[in-house]
Formats: C-alpha cells, sequence, structure tokens
C-alpha cells in the first residue's frame, strides 16, 4: 500500500465537527480550508481555517450536500483531502467515491464499506453472516400491509420501529406505539428518509423496550489491524437523538465489555473496516443481551470522550490510517484509564425542545482542570435556522465517574452561559443531578419518563449573572430616562 | 455604650407591655420608614436609603420602627419593584435590636378588599414582623380576629387600632365601645398597644386629650399610643395633652423628611415633652444623626413629592387622610379636573356626613372615587353650573333640613334618588355589609334607592351582617399555588405565593421585573435607579452578592427605528446593549387561541403547505380530521401538522417557507358538516 501525503484538508461541514478536525489539522500543521454557506459566512469554523470557500445558500442541498460544489471547492483551494466530519455527506459512498474520483484522498472508510453499512438492510444481513446478534425485524418495507403481516407471523406487539435503511443520527426513525399511528408513522419516516438521505427505503424492527444505548468504538488501518477503544453508553436521548454519553459505559461487567467489543472488531474486520467507525448496539438489560443497531461509517459526536479515556487522538488516527500509516498501537496497549462524561448543548428550549435561533449575546465557556469543549461558536455568533441545533459539547473527565460528573456539574452550573439562545443546558444539568442518573438506573427512555421534576429542577443564580441583569435595567433607563411605571 | 434599648426582638408581648408601662416617660415609634413616605413621598423611598438610618434606629432606643405594611407593601411591587420580605431581611440584619413594625387593614390585609379567612392565616403566619398594628376602616374589631389570633399565637406583639375621627357621632362612649370589643378580643390590656389612628390629623387638642383620659379612666393599665398626622397643622400641641393625658407612644419621624401630610419630627417632639416635664425615652444624639443621615438622600425624592405644598386646616372638614391628600391631587392633575377639588372636597365633607365611615384605606378610596365621580360627572354633563347646583342642593339636603329626606322639594328628591347611581363597585359592597358593619349603623334608605334604583329592597335583603371573616369563601390555596406556578412555569417560592395571594396581577410583573433585572432595585443608588447613567464615564459602584461591581457609561447611541445602542463597560468588559424605545417596531405575530385556530408546535420553517397526496391548500378547501394539512422542519426533523376535526380553510395564515414561532397562528378552520362519500386524500 502505497504511502500518501496530505497537504491540505477541506472540511466538508461547519460548526462542531469542522472545528474539531481543524484542531488536530493545526496540531499536525496541516492547513485547512472551510466551506460555508451564505448564513454561516461569519461562522466560527469558517474563521478557524486557513482559507475558506463560499459554496451557496442557506438549504443544505445547495450547501453542506452539494457534492459538486464540495469537490469544486477542494480543488480551488488547493486541498487535496476531504473530511466530512459527521452528519450532511459524512456517510454518502456517491461522495466518497466522487472524491476519490476527482483525485482527493477521502478522509474516511471506503465508499464500499460506507454503501454497505449505510443500508441497514445489507447491514444486518452481513452482521448474521458474522454471527454478530441482530434486532427482530423486516427489511424493505413498501407499503404497512407488510408490517402489520410481519408482526402476526412473528408474534411481535407494539411499540415498533419504522427506520430508514439510509438513515441514523435519529433522522427518519419513528417509534410507533399502537395501529392507529401506522400509517402516519410510515409516512414521516419514508418522507424524512427521502429529505435526509435521499433513499426512502424502510425497515421496521421490534423495539427493545427500556434499552440500554451501548457502542463500540473502532479504529482501523489499511494493513489488516482492527483495535477497538472500548466502548461508549449513549443510552440518554429525547426524540432518539443522544444528549448524554459517557465512557466507560456503567451498565457492563468486564465480561460483557470483552464480549459487545470484540463483536464489534470481528464485524468490522469481517467488512475490511478502515479508519475509524463505531459499531452500535441496543443491550437489554433484562436478559442481559445485546442486538446490532447500526454501523456509523463516520467519526461520531461523542469520539472525543473516548479520546479522553484512551488519550488517542481519533482525528489524528484518521489523517495517518488514510496516508497509508499502519496503527501505532495494538489492542493490549490500549488501557483506558478515566471516566468521561459528555453533554451535547443543544439551540433549544429545555422544556419543550422546540428549536432557538438567534444571535448569541453572551457566552462564557467552562474552563479548569478535567474540561474539554469543542464549541462550534463565539459570543456574537449566529445560530441559523436551517442546520442541527447542536452548537458545543461539554466533556469532562475524572478518575471515576463520580469524578466525572462532579466537574460537569461544575462545568454547567458555575461555568457555562449561554444568552440569546436558549439551550439545553439547564435539563442537563437537571439529569446529571438526578439521583437515577448518579446510581446509573436509567433506560432510553429516562427523560421522557422524568422530564416533569427534570424541569423543575431548573434554576441556578450566579452574581456574575445578576450583575448583567443589574447592567441591562441601567442601559435601559439610561437610554429610556425615568419610566412612569416608577 | 450604655444601651437604652427597653424592647427588642424575641421578647413576649406581656415582657415589652411591662416595659413601656415601666418606662419613666414616653417613648416613640419611627415611622420614618414607612408612613412619612407614604404621606409626602408617594411611598417611593427605597429601602436602599431608609436602610441608612437603621445604624441610628438600632441605638436610638425607640418602641419600633414602622417599617412595612400599609400601602408600602403594594407600591413596594408595583413602583420600587421590591419586595416586602427583601425589606424585613434587610432590616433584621442591620437593626437586630428594633422591633419591626407594620401597619394592616384587618380583613384586607395590605390589599383592598376582604381576603378569605384561610389566606389572612396563612399570609400573616408567614410575615416575621414583631408588632402588628391592625386598624379598621369601619372599627368593626370584629374583623380583627383572624389577625388578632394567629399573631397573638405566635407570641407576636398586636397593636389593636380605632380609627379616629372627629364627628358629632363619634363620641367618647362610641369610641370606648369600641376599646370593650378589642379588649374582649384580646383577652385584657397586658399583651396588647392600643394605636389611636388620627389618620388625617384631624383631633383639637382638647378632644384628644379628653378621649385619652376617658380611656385611661376605663382601662388604667392599658398601653395607649397616638398616632397623628401633622396636616391640620395642630399636631404637637395635640401630642402634648395626649401625653399629659396618659398616652404612653408617639409616633415621629426624622424631622428632615416632614413635609406637610405626615408625622411630627423627632427632635422637635422630644425637645418640647422635655421642656413640659416629660422624659423621654430617646438617644438624642443618635436621632439628630438619622435625621442628618436622611439628608444624604431625600434630594433623589423631589419629583415623587407632592406638588400641593403647605398645612391646610381644611382638612378637618374633607377629612382626606395624609396619605390619600397627595395622591388625589396628582390624580385630578393627571385627569385635567384639578379645578374640581374644591367642589369634590366640599362634596366629601358633606357625603361623610350621610354615609359615616373612617377616611383611611380602603374606606378613603370608595370615598374619593365615589366624590370625585359625581362632581365630574356634574361637571361633565352640566358644566360649572351643575357643579354648584349639587354643592348647593347638597348642602341644603344636609345642612338646612338635616338629612330629612321628606322636607326636599319632589324634584330634590328625585334628583337624590340618582346621585349614587354610578357610584363604584366598591361602593356598593360597603352598603351591602362586604366589608363588615358600618360604625354607627346603615346609611339611610334613599342611599339604597338612589344606589341599587328599583333592587333597592332586594339589596337591602342580602345586606350582611356577619363580618366577611365568616362571610367570605375559603380560597383552594393549592390551586392557587398551582396556578401561580403555571404562570411562571416554575415552581413558585413561598415569598412570591404570598405577594400573589395578596396582589395576583401585580406580583407577577414583579416576578417577571425581578427575573429579568435581578436585584438592581436593592444595588443600585436613587439617582442610578432613576435616570441611569447620564454621560459618558459617568461610572456606578455597586456590591453583589459581597463582590464588587462597576458599570461605566461609554455612550448612548442615537435612536434609530426605535432602537438606541448603550455601549457601557461591566468590570472592565465592554458590552453594548439594545434598548427598544416606544418607538420601536413591533412585529406583530398571530398567535393561535381559539379552538379553530391552529398554531405551530414548535419553531421551524414551513416547508410544506397541504400534504403529497392532494398537494397544497388555499382558502375554501375542505379538510378532514387527522389529515396533515401542512409540514413544518426545525433542524432537519419534520412536524406533521393534522386537521384536529373536519374543517373548511378560512384563512392560511402563513406563507410557504416562512420561519414561524411556537404557537404561531397558521390556519384558521371553519368547522362544516361534510358528506360521508367525498373523496378527498384522507390519511387514516
Amino acid at each position: 500500500m502505497k504511502k500518501r501525503t496530505i497537504k491540505k484538508v477541506l472540511v466538508a461541514n461547519r460548526g462542531v465537527p469542522a472545528v474539531r478536525i481543524m484542531h488536530t489539522c493545526r496540531d499536525r500543521k496541516i492547513p485547512t480550508t472551510a466551506v460555508y454557506s451564505t448564513p454561516d459566512r461569519l461562522a466560527h469554523h469558517v474563521f478557524m481555517a486557513d482559507t475558506a470557500v463560499h459554496i451557496g445558500e442557506a438549504p443544505p442541498i445547495e450547501s453542506y450536500l452539494n457534492m459538486d460544489k464540495m469537490i469544486d471547492a477542494a480543488l480551488r483551494s488547493k486541498s487535496d483531502a476531504i473530511h466530512p466530519g459527521w452528519g450532511f455527506l459524512a456517510e454518502n459512498d456517491e461522495f466518497a467515491q466522487k472524491v476519490i474520483d476527482a483525485g482527493l484522498i477521502w478522509i474516511g472508510p471506503s465508499p464500499k464499506v460506507i454503501r454497505l453499512m449505510g443500508d441497514k438492510i445489507e447491514a444486518k444481513l452481513i452482521a448474521q453472516k458474522a454471527n454478530v446478534p441482530t434486532i427482530p425485524g423486516l427489511n424493505d418495507v413498501t407499503d404497512i400491509n407488510q408490517i402489520k403481516k410481519w408482526m402476526e407471523h412473528e408474534k411481535v406487539t407494539f411499540p415498533i420501529m419504522i427506520k430508514a435503511a439510509a438513515g441514523g443520527g435519529g433522522k427518519g426513525m419513528v417509534k410507533v406505539e399502537n395501529e392507529d399511528q401506522l400509517s402516519q408513522a410510515f409516512a414521516q419516516a419514508r418522507s424524512e428518509a427521502k429529505k435526509a438521505f435521499g433513499d426512502e427505503k424502510i425497515l421496521v424492527e421490534k423495539y427493545i423496550e427500556r434499552g440500554r444505548h451501548i457502542e463500540v468504538q473502532i479504529v482501523a488501518d489499511e494493513h489488516g489491524n482492527v483495535v477497538h477503544l472500548f466502548e461508549r453508553e449513549c443510552t440518554l436521548q429525547r426524540r432518539n437523538q443522544k444528549i448524554i454519553e459517557e465512557a466507560p459505559s456503567p451498565t457492563l461487567d468486564e465480561d460483557l465489555r470483552q464480549e459487545i467489543c470484540f463483536t464489534a472488531v470481528r464485524l468490522m474486520r469481517e467488512i475490511g473496516y478502515t479508519t475509524a467507525g463505531t459499531v452500535e448496539f441496543i443491550f437489554d438489560s433484562s436478559t442481559k443481551k445485546f442486538y446490532l443497531l447500526e454501523v456509523n461509517t463516520r467519526l461520531q459526536v461523542e469520539h472525543g470522550i473516548t479520546e479522553l479515556i484512551t488519550g488517542l487522538d481519533i482525528v489524528g488516527i484518521m489523517l495517518d490510517v488514510v496516508m497509508g500509516k499502519k496503527l501505532p498501537f495494538k489492542q493490549a496497549d490500549i488501557h483506558p484509564n478515566r471516566w468521561a462524561l459528555e453533554v451535547r448543548l443543544n439551540a433549544e428550549d429545555p422544556k419543550t425542545f422546540s428549536p432557538s435561533f438567534g444571535t448569541i449575546t453572551r457566552l462564557e465557556i467552562p474552563h479548569g482542570p478535567g474540561v474539554r469543549i469543542a464549541s462550534g461558536v463565539y459570543e456574537g455568533a449566529d445560530i441559523p435556522p436551517y442546520y442541527d441545533s447542536l452548537f458545543m459539547l461539554l466533556m469532562t473527565a475524572g478518575a471515576d465517574r463520580e469524578d466525572a460528573v462532579r466537574t460537569m456539574d461544575r462545568a454547567l452550573s458555575r461555568s457555562l452561559r449561554v444568552e440569546g439562545i436558549k439551550t439545553l443546558a439547564p435539563l442537563l444539568l437537571s439529569i446529571i443531578r438526578h439521583h437515577a442518573f448518579i446510581s446509573g438506573e436509567f433506560s432510553t427512555r429516562f427523560i421522557e419518563e422524568h422530564i416533569n421534576e427534570l424541569i423543575s429542577m431548573f434554576k441556578e443564580k450566579s452574581s456574575e449573572d445578576e450583575a448583567l441583569k443589574v447592567a441591562r435595567y441601567v442601559a435601559e433607563i439610561s437610554a429610556l430616562g425615568p419610566q412612569k411605571w416608577m | 455604650m450604655k444601651t437604652n434599648i427597653f424592647a427588642k426582638p424575641g421578647m413576649s408581648p406581656k415582657e415589652i407591655v411591662g416595659a413601656v408601662r415601666g418606662l419613666k416617660g414616653v417613648c416613640f415609634t419611627s415611622v420614618g420608614m414607612r408612613d412619612a413616605g407614604q404621606s409626602d413621598f408617594k411611598n417611593r423611598h427605597r429601602i436602599y436609603d431608609l436602610k441608612t438610618l437603621s445604624h441610628y434606629y438600632n441605638n436610638m432606643g425607640l418602641f419600633s420602627a414602622e417599617c412595612h405594611g400599609g400601602a408600602r407593601w403594594h407600591v413596594g411591587i408595583m413602583n420600587r419593584r421590591e419586595s416586602p420580605f427583601e425589606e424585613i431581611n434587610i432590616l433584621r440584619e442591620l437593626m437586630p435590636d428594633v422591633l419591626l413594625q407594620t401597619l394592616i387593614r384587618e380583613t384586607n390585609l395590605w390589599g383592598y378588599r376582604p381576603y378569605p379567612k384561610n389566606v389572612i392565616e396563612y399570609v400573616v403566619s408567614k410575615v416575621d414582623i414583631d408588632v402588628w398594628r391592625c386598624f379598621s376602616f369601619l372599627n368593626d374589631v370584629r374583623n380583627m380576629r383572624a389577625v388578632a389570633e394567629v399573631v397573638m399565637k405566635r407570641g407576636r406583639l398586636f397593636e389593636p387600632t380605632i380609627s379616629f375621627t372627629v364627628a358629632d357621632w363619634a363620641t367618647n362612649d362610641y369610641y370606648l365601645s369600641v376599646v370593650r370589643d378589642i379588649v374582649d378580643l384580646c383577652g385584657g390590656v397586658d399583651e396588647i398597644v392600643l394605636c389611636i389612628k388620627d389618620m388625617a390629623g384631624v383631633g383639637d387638642v382638647n378632644r384628644i386629650g379628653n378621649l385619652i383620659d376617658a380611656i385611661k379612666q376605663a382601662y388604667p393599665e392599658l398601653v395607649i399610643n397616638y398616632h397623628r398626622h401633622i396636616t391640620d397643622g395642630l399636631a404637637v400641641p395635640a401630642f402634648l395633652a395626649a401625653a399629659k393625658a396618659g398616652a404612653k407612644i408617639f409616633d415621629v419621624q426624622e424631622d428632615s423628611l416632614v413635609r406637610f401630610y405626615g408625622h411630627s419630627p423627632i427632635l422637635g417632639i422630644h425637645a418640647i415633652f422635655e421642656e413640659s416635664g416629660i422624659p423621654v425615652h430617646l438617644n438624642r444624639a443618635e436621632a439628630e444623626a438619622a435625621v442628618q443621615k436622611v439628608r444624604d438622600w431625600i434630594g433623589h425624592y423631589e419629583w415623587a413629592e407632592s406638588p400641593f405644598k403647605g398645612l391646610d386646616h381644611t382638612v378637618t372638614l374633607h377629612k382626606m387622610p395624609g396619605g390619600a391628600f397627595p395622591s388625589s391631587f396628582e390624580q385630578a392633575q393627571k385627569a385635567e379636573f384639578l379645578h374640581l377639588m374644591p367642589a369634590i372636597l366640599k362634596m366629601m365633607s358633606l357625603y361623610n356626613r350621610i354615609v359615616k365611615y373612617f377616611d383611611v384605606t380602603p374606606g378613603s378610596q370608595i370615598t374619593w372615587v365615589t366624590n370625585s365621580g359625581i362632581i365630574n360627572r356634574y361637571a361633565k354633563e352640566r358644566g360649572d353650573a351643575g357643579v354648584r347646583h349639587i354643592i348647593e342642593l347638597m348642602t341644603k339636603f344636609v345642612e338646612e333640613k338635616a338629612q330629612d329626606f321628606n322636607a326636599m322639594e319632589r324634584e330634590e328628591q328625585e334628583e337624590l334618588l340618582t346621585l349614587f347611581r354610578n357610584a363604584p363597585g366598591d361602593f356598593k359592597n360597603l352598603l351591602l355589609g362586604n366589608y363588615g358593619k358600618l360604625p354607627v349603623g346603615w346609611p339611610a334608605e334613599w342611599v339604597y334607592k338612589s344606589t341599587f334604583g328599583d333592587e333597592w329592597k332586594e339589596k337591602i335583603k342580602e345586606r350582611k351582617e356577619l363580618s366577611p371573616l365568616d362571610s367570605v369563601p375559603e380560597d383552594d390555596l393549592e390551586k392557587i399555588r398551582r396556578e401561580l406556578s403555571d404562570s411562571l412555569g416554575r415552581e413558585a417560592s413561598e415569598e412570591e405565593f404570598i405577594l400573589y395571594l395578596m396582589h395576583p396581577k401585580d406580583a407577577l410583573e414583579f416576578i417577571e421585573f425581578k427575573e429579568k433585572y435581578g436585584e438592581a432595585p436593592l444595588v443600585l443608588p436613587t439617582n442610578v435607579w432613576r435616570e441611569g447613567l447620564k454621560k459618558p464615564g459617568d461610572r456606578v459602584d455597586f456590591e453583589l452578592w459581597g463582590k464588587p461591581y462597576t458599570l461605566e457609561l461609554v455612550s448612548i447611541g442615537a435612536e434609530h427605528e426605535g432602537i438606541i445602542h448603550v455601549v457601557m463597560r461591566v468590570n472592565n468588559k465592554t458590552r453594548v446593549y439594545k434598548v427598544e424605545t416606544p418607538r420601536a417596531k413591533k412585529v406583530e405575530i398571530r398567535m393561535a387561541k381559539g379552538p379553530n385556530e391552529i398554531g405551530a408546535p414548535i419553531n421551524g420553517n414551513i416547508w410544506r403547505i397541504g400534504n403529497p397526496e392532494r398537494g397544497a391548500l388555499k382558502v375554501g378547501d375542505i379538510v378532514h380530521k387527522g389529515e396533515e394539512i401542512a409540514n413544518l422542519e426545525a433542524m432537519k426533523m419534520e412536524n406533521v401538522i393534522i386537521a384536529p376535526f373536519d374543517g373548511q380553510i378560512a384563512e392560511v395564515c402563513v406563507k410557504l417557507n416562512d420561519t414561524v414561532q411556537e404557537g404561531q397562528l397558521l390556519f384558521i378552520l371553519d368547522k362544516v358538516q361534510i358528506k360521508e362519500q367525498e373523496p378527498i386524500g384522507r390519511i387514516d
């Protein structure tokens, strides 16, 4: 396998992932190119990069999902490699192929692997071949009668899950509680699938009640080395989107951990995976069984906590692997010795999850021991309504879980301040202070089950915040003079 | 330092009363922190300034400091944006040895209407006050029962108060009967102080000495507090007469706070008592220092002072009390009927002989609204001549004919019978007994005819003889608490709940203000509180939670399209504030309200109106229950908007690709009956 070098990386993304990748490129002294849509003209990632290229208007289809413009931008900016980040074109095999065909280096697994794993139905068949357990389900559904028949035949009861075959990230995924919801849900999943992934193929699966979401980080080189970097637990989700992740999993004992990690390695070796990827499982606590959910053929949002517990740089590994280098470690060299926690700071109302757009008028970013921040914004930046609501990741690490949680509490309650938009911060703080979270007793339904008590726990004041309220008052009265109500 | 404190928090009522009885001479209650501000400065004195007196109060040897209650509570949340609870906490810390005193309006508490008994008991049990001065504008002692019980059970001092006026019916016998009711209610005279509340300052010198003498003869051990406003100009000799007759406690305020409607000057009263051989329990040096301290800040309140300055002995005729006098004039000025004031005051002096009660809250408000309403109505309908006419008619009726209705001409009778037809609801409530019994009986029948017209007989039948304590139905406190939490979107604190029980609408506004501006009302000096920073470089230093902060004005921009940008340095960090002026353009967003209005479930983008099967929808289209009528995308997730019932689209309120807010109106649907067979793209 021939050695290649990367001279300049175009990051085909925005916000948090773009910034994350550029950090490693800076470490490696590799120049970067940012791309931006019109509303992102002044976005943080644009100024992180060494050069920036405007690629189109706000709708993703005209900008961040536009393959030709992306490749054109790479060529124009003299970039020789493209990193897709996560979301947008990250799991698009056609794009990966186009990148390669344009003579550029694709920083990710091969288009073939992406295609195989991207089709959930294909992926399931391969997994079964590799002796990886999968959830009972029905592939390639085109109408709801098929679903009804399958349920009858396999004695499956509601709830069930309808998924876009090409899906991921909770999009095109609808839980169905009863027969009445079936047709509406099916139509919605199909439409979302088409919009988000350009593919309306659908599958259904039995819904594992109160399951836990556990995933294994894999890195692999082009020389046949496949190494796992242990697991992460991402059980805390709302609307099928993760909001809190941790590593290691508080659920698994040592035997199960070994079993789940090596199952993941077996699958990835079977498909010839390279660079970084994740094998996601759903774990049924009551039966201690785990089933394959899907393989994410890309860098994942929550990769940072694996980096925190292992001390490795996964983006750096991806760069090395695509340059043809061998993994510099073996499985036996990987010794996690930290507990790490991540919360996703989304621009959303913490009570209703309704997205919140606008200008960030105040931003205080947490610092101090044990804290790692990945921010896609700065004070004064705009959150436009067109893209994902994630704008910052907060990670903390400690010697054990209690440590990591304590540090996260400090970061959220005493350090982080965001004004101008609503964020999930109050909810996140309530969750990490909840006794069920602290004791590790929770399922993917934790948030929906506890939302009312979580909301009632909001409220944290600091003199800094209070002083700014006083300042706002003085500013208004200085401008407007004495008020009638006085 | 020699301490001259004889009464302090923690002492039992009996100990406090014993200590006052044991004093060689008299002592003072300072009203500098409450009634002084209420009477002459519209209650605008801020705790930020008042607390500068607390150090002196703590060493002065006062009986108590009235710092709470009356209208201070309500004005606090509405205008000063201060919570009465915050004020108590601040004063407790700064003057721990002073008895804190409130003024409470029996069943009306710190509001203007009778509260249910369970609300009264709940609220009174939660407010940390040592001396509870409780008055009734009807001298209906029954109404004091709930407050008395809770206060006495808590081991706090109850100070029942008789409202005092001068009238032919307000005899010593009348007042002694009120005192008797009070002594009965409180189980004797050893655990109470009796207050005589001369709220307008109308007691002439002999009258007051005579009354106190009569009470002392009946109850030699009763400790009496005389509260007297100064408007008539006779307060000082009246105090002297009261002291000689045996009153023990006198309400005073800093000399530098004295204007025209409040109370006597502490140093002046101290001097005349001492000169007259009546020892005063007071550390005069501390009192002088407090008088001096007031000058540091009183200049900031000129704007709040009544523009109608000067003493006025005619107060003894219209009897409008200290606090109400300037605010009535202010209201008259604002509503442009200042020129009618002489007629209104004359009308009041006649009215108070027809409907007999005491002009103090809420009675004074009823009097004011009723009488200013009558005069304004005549002025509007018949001009100056009309005003003159009604005054002449009323004077004839009250003064010449001694209120003998039958002695009036038929035409005059008819006019009297419409006099109160437009009276305010509270006047009607008063006549119906909803506040309690009137002091010397219900008004004459013609007043009922005049107020209620043909229904007068039924209304008299409805009239309550019971105290509101026994007639107002209890409130469901937990329901009210939930209602508050729902409006706040979070759990309400105990203090917020009590503010809400008192004045629901104003409490909500206050809480909203505090959430937005935090402790601004407590930490900012008064000039900055009122006017902000004026020119570049102006700064204000303050402490917040024990840490230093500095705000420095950099610049105030010019107004552009209703927006002014203010640049300030906040602890050295430059910040830009966008301030909306009243001219700011408000983009009005229609929100879905009625059941036939369909709103957006979350913020997002309307990317489809209609559904894939039938395409776009327009006005007039028929839609079916459960049918998708639009789709909203937010952060790449789709949200289906469905028709809640079968209907016809009356209005499409958004355009394709509009960004909408949660709750924003999307469609208006009319309900229609649809024939069964209509084959419209239905998703089921």
